[in-house]
């Protein structure tokens, strides 16, 4: 089973899923198998599961969040916190707000 | 031989003494050319001399190309052994996209090019230049990575309005060869026009979408992103090859080098063996001529 981290929601996928295609934004990925469980951090991307059960995930960037250091992600997080909130024009705020999503969902991903 | 060294002027000792035991090139070259202008009565004499030093700046100048050749293709070989591992890695960045959509060339329409780089402008600039939207050129400043190829891909939509975007390419099989491929992709509303249509892409309509407001916008998105994939495996596939076809250039540009350097060693020892055998002649035949 594989756990995605869809625009949606988190979506678990099992073996005969229906066939989907799903928008993926950053966060956190779980590959179940069997009693081992892998997790990556997606940066984002696109799942496409196809009617023989074969999902195919395809991200620009995906880690395991093993090596993921906590501390700069709390110094990211507080650092675009702090820019979203003196971002003047759209475009900044736009940037920034990316950079708080991003954030707090690695956040997530490292705790949860 | 006694009047060999009392008629005989200062050099003709010169010659003598340094064809045995010459040799620093320098010192040889030098010391003969000297005393061969020294010697040197004739226009014929002089121009036999200009030869000679042609021939020495020809030697020099071939082995310098030959070090530069044989340093390209070490460079080359260091770069292609860097970027091979990562072309073949992102092809598995593109297949998802080709089981799903396919890779159909798409309605054959009026053409329009974007080109990438410096030797596809200089070809296509000759005879189809109005067809020219786009050219970027100088990719390879920094090493080649996603966010650069999403930046370029941002520029050319901006750009340019289509129905299918054929990305040309040379694919890397391996050093020695590589096969120029063109990968498609189509656009938003060709995808869904196919879709509804049946046929190739007929399946798509069974897929359920996630995410977004509509199914438009997730196919607009999915187009873009497989835009940038496969532009992201082209543009590695394509140095791959480019530096895969500079190292066996070189390697035989460094062995022609060697070649004609060999050869023009010969030319060069046989003419100054040729004119220092001229002058001792000369030389002999004057003073016979005094003695006799």
């Amino acid at each position: 089973m594989v756990i995605i981290p869809a625009t949606t929601g988190q979506m678990g996928v099992l073996p005969g899923h229906v066939p989907t295609i799903a928008e993926l934004r950053p966060g956190l990925l779980s590959v179940h198998e069997g009693n081992d469980v892998t997790k990556y951090f997606l940066s984002s991307g696109f799942a496409f599961i196809h009617a023989n059960s074969v999902a195919d995930i395809i991200a620009v960037e995906a880690v395991q969040i093993d090596r993921i250091d906590p501390s700069l992600v709390q110094k990211g997080l507080a650092e675009f916190t702090q820019k979203l909130s003196s971002a003047t024009t759209d475009l900044e705020k736009a940037e920034a707000q990316i950079g708080v999503d991003v954030y707090s969902a690695l956040n997530f991903a490292i705790s949860g | 031989m006694s009047w060999f060294r009392e008629l005989a002027p200062q050099g003709v000792r010169y010659i003598s003494t340094q064809v045995g035991r010459c040799h620093s090139r320098y010192f040889s070259t030098f010391s003969s050319t000297v005393t061969l202008n020294f010697l040197c009565h004739s226009f014929k004499e002089y121009l036999v001399i200009e030869l000679f030093i042609a021939v020495r700046t020809r030697m020099k100048s071939v082995k310098n190309i030959q070090k530069i050749t044989k340093a390209m293709k070490m460079v080359a070989a260091s770069k292609l052994q860097a970027i091979q591992p990562r072309a073949e890695n992102s092809r598995g960045l593109w297949s998802p996209f080709i089981a799903l959509l396919g890779d159909t060339p798409g309605p054959d329409k009026e053409v329009k090019y974007v080109i990438l780089g410096e030797k596809g402008k200089a070809q296509l600039i000759r005879d189809s230049k109005k067809d020219i939207k786009v050219s970027i050129s100088e990719l390879q400043k920094n090493p080649l990575n996603y966010t650069q190829v999403y930046a370029l891909e941002d520029d050319i939509l901006k750009n340019v309005e289509y129905d299918a975007l054929r990305i040309v390419f040379n694919k890397f099989r391996s050093v020695i060869s590589f096969q120029p491929t063109m990968a498609t992709v189509l656009s938003a509303e060709v995808v869904e026009r196919e879709a509804e249509a049946g046929g190739k892409l007929g399946h798509l309509d069974s897929y359920e979408i996630e995410g977004g407001e509509t199914k438009a916008e997730v196919l607009q998105n999915l187009v873009e992103f497989q835009f940038s994939c496969v532009l992201f495996n082209a543009v590695l596939e394509n140095a791959c090859s480019e530096e895969g076809a500079r190292m066996p250039a070189m390697d035989s540009s460094t062995r022609n080098a060697g070649e004609m350097h060999d050869r023009l060693t010969l030319t060069y020892n046989r003419n100054r063996q040729a004119s220092i055998t001229t002058e001792l002649t000369q030389i002999i035949s004057g003073a016979s001529a005094l003695e006799g």
